[in-house]
This record gives C-alpha cells, sequence and structure tokens, in this order.
C-alpha cells in the first residue's frame, strides 16, 4: 500500500515538472496575446480592460503597412525559392549516387549550424560590394539561404523513404524522365515539401538575425520593426503586432497540420 | 538506406539535382564566408576603414583584449549553462510528451513545443522583456509575496539573458528527446519493475541511459545555436552584455571596425566547432561507458 503511495507521488511529482515546463515554454506567448488587448498605454499585467485600439493603431499607420506589405512579399518569393531549390537537393542527395554527395550533404545542412552572427556579417560585407544592402533582392536571398537547410531536411525525411522501384516499374511503363518525377516522385515527396514549406515560410516571417544587419530604411521587416521598437519602448502596439504574427504562423501550421507532420520533419 | 546500390535509382546522375542548391551556397554562403575570413587579416586605416595588405593584428586584439576574448569565455560557459539547463527542462517535457497516447490533449501539449519555433524570436524574446520588466508580472509577484521591497532590475541582467535563450532554445532539446524516450520498448520498464525496482530507479537505470542519444542530439543543437545567438541576448541583456555575437553586432552597427568583428566571428566560430567536436567526444566515452 505504501509502494502504492509512492507510485502515485513519483509520477504526480513527474506531471507538475511537465507542467511546470510546458507553463515556462507558453508564458511569454501568452503574456503578450493578453496585453495586446490593454485598454492603456501600459504593458501592466493583467490589463485593466479589453480593447482593440492597438491593433488599429497599427494596422492603421503607413509605417507598419509598408512593413505587413514587404514581410508578406518576402514569404511568397522565398517560399517557391526554398522549395523549388531544396526538394530538388533532397531528392539527389537522398536517392542519387555521386562522389562528394556526403559532402554535399553536410554542405547543405551547414547554415543551421554557424553562428547566425556570422552569416549576418559575412552577408553584411558581402552586399555591401555588389550593392544589396537595404534592397528587396538582398532580403529575398539572404532569408532563402537561412531558409534553405530546413527545406532540405524536411524533405529529405521523405525522400529518404522513397521506394526507387516505384520509379522504376513507372520508367519500365514507358513513361519519361520529366512525368516520372511529376508523376510519382514529387507527390510521395509531398509530406517533406509540405512541411518544408511551412518552416520556410515562418522562418522568413520571424528572421531578424540576418535582417538586422542586411536591410536598412526601405527594406524593415515586420520583426525588424518590432526589434528595433523594442530597445526604445515598451507599449501594447508592440504586442498587437507580435500577436499577429504569432496567429499567422499558428494559422498556417494548424491548417497545414491536416496534411503534413511537421513533428517528423523538426 | 535506398540509395546505396549505384546505377539502380532513377537518378544515377542525382547530382544534376544538387545543382541548383550548390551554386546558391557557393555564391550566397561560401563565398561570403571566404570574403569575410580575408577581410579578418586586414590592417585597418583611420575611420576604422579596412586596409590591404595582410596582417594578423586583429586576431592578436581578439586574443589580448579582454573586452573580446572574456566575451569568447563567457559565451561558451553561457551555452554550457543554458544546454545543460535545456536537457534538465527537457526531459520532463519530453516524457510527459512521449508517454501521451494521441489525442487532444498530446496535439496541444506538442504545439506548445513547437510554438517557439514558429514565431519568431523577436516576439519570444519581447515577451520575456515584458514579463521581466520594471512592472512586469515576475517584478509583481516578488513584491506581492514580500520577497523584495521594490522592483529588481531583471532586465539586462545576466540572469535574464540566461532564462531568456533557454525558452528560446528548449525546443530544439525536447524534439529529439521526445523522439528518442517514444522509441524506447515499454516492456522494458515492466520488466524492471518486475524484478523489483520502483518508478524512480526504473527511471534512473532504464529509461534515462536509452534515451542518452536524444538527450546528445539536443545538447549539441542547443550549445552550437547558443554559441551564435544575439538577437535575444541583446533584447534582454542590452549591448553591454560580455557576449560574443553582441560584440560582434556592436563594433560593426556602431564602432564600424568590420576588419576585428570578422576576426572576432571567426574566433568565435573556431570555438564553436571545437567545442561541440569536445562534447560530442566525451558523450561518445560517457556512452560506451554506460553501454559497457
Amino acid at each position: 500500500m505504501g509502494e502504492r503511495a509512492y507510485d502515485r507521488a513519483v509520477r504526480l511529482a513527474g506531471v507538475a515538472l511537465a507542467a511546470a515546463v510546458f507553463l515556462f515554454l507558453i508564458a511569454p506567448l501568452v503574456v503578450l496575446v493578453v496585453s495586446s488587448f490593454s485598454p492603456t498605454g501600459s504593458m501592466a499585467f493583467p490589463p485593466s480592460g479589453f480593447s482593440l485600439r492597438w491593433y488599429a493603431e497599427v494596422l492603421g499607420s503607413p509605417d507598419w503597412q509598408v512593413s505587413f506589405r514587404l514581410s508578406g512579399l518576402l514569404v511568397l518569393l522565398v517560399v517557391p525559392t526554398t522549395v523549388v531549390i531544396g526538394t530538388l537537393a533532397a531528392y539527389g542527395l537522398a536517392q542519387g549516387s555521386f562522389p562528394g554527395r556526403r559532402l554535399l550533404t553536410g554542405l547543405a545542412l551547414s547554415p543551421l549550424m554557424v553562428p547566425e552572427i556570422i552569416i549576418a556579417l559575412g552577408l553584411l560585407y558581402y552586399f555591401h560590394g555588389v550593392g544589396l544592402i537595404n534592397s528587396l533582392p538582398g532580403l529575398w536571398l539572404a532569408h532563402s539561404l537561412v531558409a534553405l537547410p530546413f527545406v532540405v531536411r524536411a524533405v529529405m525525411v521523405s525522400a529518404a523513404q522513397l521506394d526507387p522501384v516505384l520509379e522504376r516499374a513507372a520508367t519500365s511503363l514507358g513513361a519519361g524522365r520529366f512525368r516520372v518525377f511529376r508523376t510519382v516522385t514529387l507527390p510521395l515527396l509531398r509530406p517533406g515539401i509540405l512541411a518544408g514549406a511551412i518552416l520556410a515560410g515562418v522562418t522568413s516571417l520571424g528572421e531578424v538575425a540576418v535582417t538586422a544587419l542586411v536591410a536598412g530604411a526601405n527594406t524593415t521587416t515586420v520583426p525588424l520593426r518590432v526589434f528595433s521598437a523594442v530597445q526604445y519602448q515598451l507599449d501594447p502596439s508592440m504586442a498587437a503586432v507580435s500577436t499577429l504574427l504569432m496567429a499567422a504562423s499558428v494559422v498556417v501550421m494548424v491548417v497545414a497540420d491536416r496534411f503534413a507532420r511537421i513533428s517528423e520533419a523538426l | 538506406m535506398t540509395s546505396a546500390v549505384p546505377g539502380t535509382g532513377a537518378v544515377r546522375r542525382g547530382w544534376w539535382y544538387v545543382l541548383p542548391l550548390a551554386v546558391f551556397l557557393v555564391a550566397l554562403f561560401l563565398v561570403p564566408l571566404v570574403r569575410l575570413l580575408r577581410l579578418s587579416f586586414s590592417p585597418v586605416g583611420p575611420y576604422n576603414a579596412a586596409l590591404p595588405g595582410w596582417t594578423l593584428s586583429q586576431y592578436a586584439r581578439v586574443f589580448t583584449e579582454p573586452y573580446f576574448y572574456g566575451s569568447l569565455l563567457r559565451t561558451a560557459g553561457t551555452a554550457l549553462l543554458v544546454a545543460v539547463l535545456c536537457v534538465l527542462l527537457a526531459y520532463p517535457a519530453a516524457y510527459a510528451l512521449a508517454r501521451r497516447r494521441a489525442g487532444v490533449l498530446r496535439t496541444l501539449l506538442f504545439v506548445i513545443v513547437i510554438s517557439p519555433l514558429l514565431t519568431s524570436v523577436v516576439v519570444r524574446t519581447y515577451g520575456w522583456v515584458v514579463l521581466l520588466s520594471g512592472t512586469g508580472v515576475v517584478n509583481r509577484a516578488l513584491v506581492a509575496t514580500g520577497l523584495r521591497d521594490q522592483p529588481a532590475q531583471l532586465l539586462t541582467s545576466y540572469p535574464a539573458v540566461v532564462i531568456a535563450v533557454t525558452h528560446v532554445l528548449l525546443p530544439f532539446a525536447i524534439i529529439p528527446l521526445t523522439t528518442a524516450l517514444g522509441g524506447l520498448d515499454r516492456n522494458l520498464h515492466r520488466a524492471s519493475q518486475t524484478l523489483g525496482a520502483g518508478p524512480v530507479r526504473t527511471f534512473l537505470r532504464v529509461t534515462v541511459p536509452l534515451s542518452l542519444p536524444g538527450v546528445v542530439t539536443g545538447a549539441l543543437i542547443v550549445f552550437a545555436l547558443a554559441m551564435g545567438i544575439y538577437i535575444t541576448p541583446l533584447l534582454v541583456g542590452g549591448v553591454t552584455q560580455p557576449l560574443t555575437g553582441i560584440r560582434v553586432y556592436d563594433q560593426v552597427s556602431t564602432v564600424f571596425d568590420y576588419p576585428v568583428a570578422a576576426a572576432l566571428s571567426f574566433a568565435l566560430l573556431a570555438l564553436t566547432v571545437v567545442s561541440t567536436a569536445l562534447l560530442a567526444g566525451v558523450f561518445r566515452i560517457w556512452e560506451r561507458r554506460l553501454h559497457g
């Protein structure tokens, strides 16, 4: 009997610990969402009432509108770029056999492990020389670089499970190489591609580490504007923007979770 | 696993598929890195402008001025601390996730775990800025419970940096650990308990050793990422925190000394690679000991 009680106490302690960790993970995000509805200019928590004034302020501000448009445009550019390059590469790396395959796999994933400040500084110095600082193409390339490894890794998970017999069957039935890729290979890679596309979009939407150095006055993305603002002031309009950014990610994720298991790609 | 036999797949010459990626990475990753490396060997003239020629003086500065080398040591120490904290915090969360059967609660918990990955680092960090500010929740709780007479200066402090960085990197420890714990054979637990071991002993002698690969993966990823992170410590800790990422950012954005910033960042890269490899070696020895 005493042993049973002891077992239960241990289990309960484990659950309590886990709950504490989950609370730790979610607390900063919850605080932001709640304070974004504050009716006053203070970030006091819990807020003294409910209002949408900070949302109205942010959505009505021309500066923020420019940033929202820029961030949206970047996602629309970065996702197709990285998905096309990353899918082809992941397929070749997982299924091909050619010298240097391992080296290339390492290279493809290495931007993930290099400290972000080096990538940022490298691009800053490089873009200075070629006139891409403070430009849309510059940010497009920079975000694509940061997002690519996520796409490659996600698609490689699907590509590694791909059975080449299916492709050979299609070939022996008379399909050309392109047709095989389009009608057999691509559908089989779909879960990985979808997960990769989500990760690429979310990465671009939230990127600051590299953006902070290569962007400029004309190319202030939404998170970069939050970054600069947070260093000087704390007001609920930033919480409102953060909540909007989070909402965008959550919507994408919930929709995508119906089609792909992002968990496997991470 | 399917690609081992050469010449059998439909993509015998698979390198064609990798070509666009290779071109992209050479142009935007390798070339910038090589040019940055070259810059780190450049002398500087008036107003910190980089001059042609070669010198080791930037590296000499990095390794003799405490402002720079001190930040490297502090960064490595911080990364180690954060890796340990992340593994410790990840364990209960991953354990709860792995043991829960598929259902609404599991999905919810999983969303909580990956939500930091899907929200901008700025947003997550801003949450901590709000929590830790003078009028924030943490401070008011401290005052209300009588632990302190007046709000503490939590922001711009080193503990705030450790807390926020741990939070930002925690999912990278939870995910591999959940995978490792989820793959464990539950019969082993039962066997251990039938043989008379209590839950604690079973956990320490069966679960932990078997989940070690997940712990190692998570710890190494968190350590490497913590070495290079700079936005989060900058926002919660301020520009005076003695961490290398912040020092590099400061050299570039306010001092405009690019060559020394380049040298410092390559010192950071070297330290990251060497210490990650060392850690991996230590883990391998530890694992071999555990499994005899």
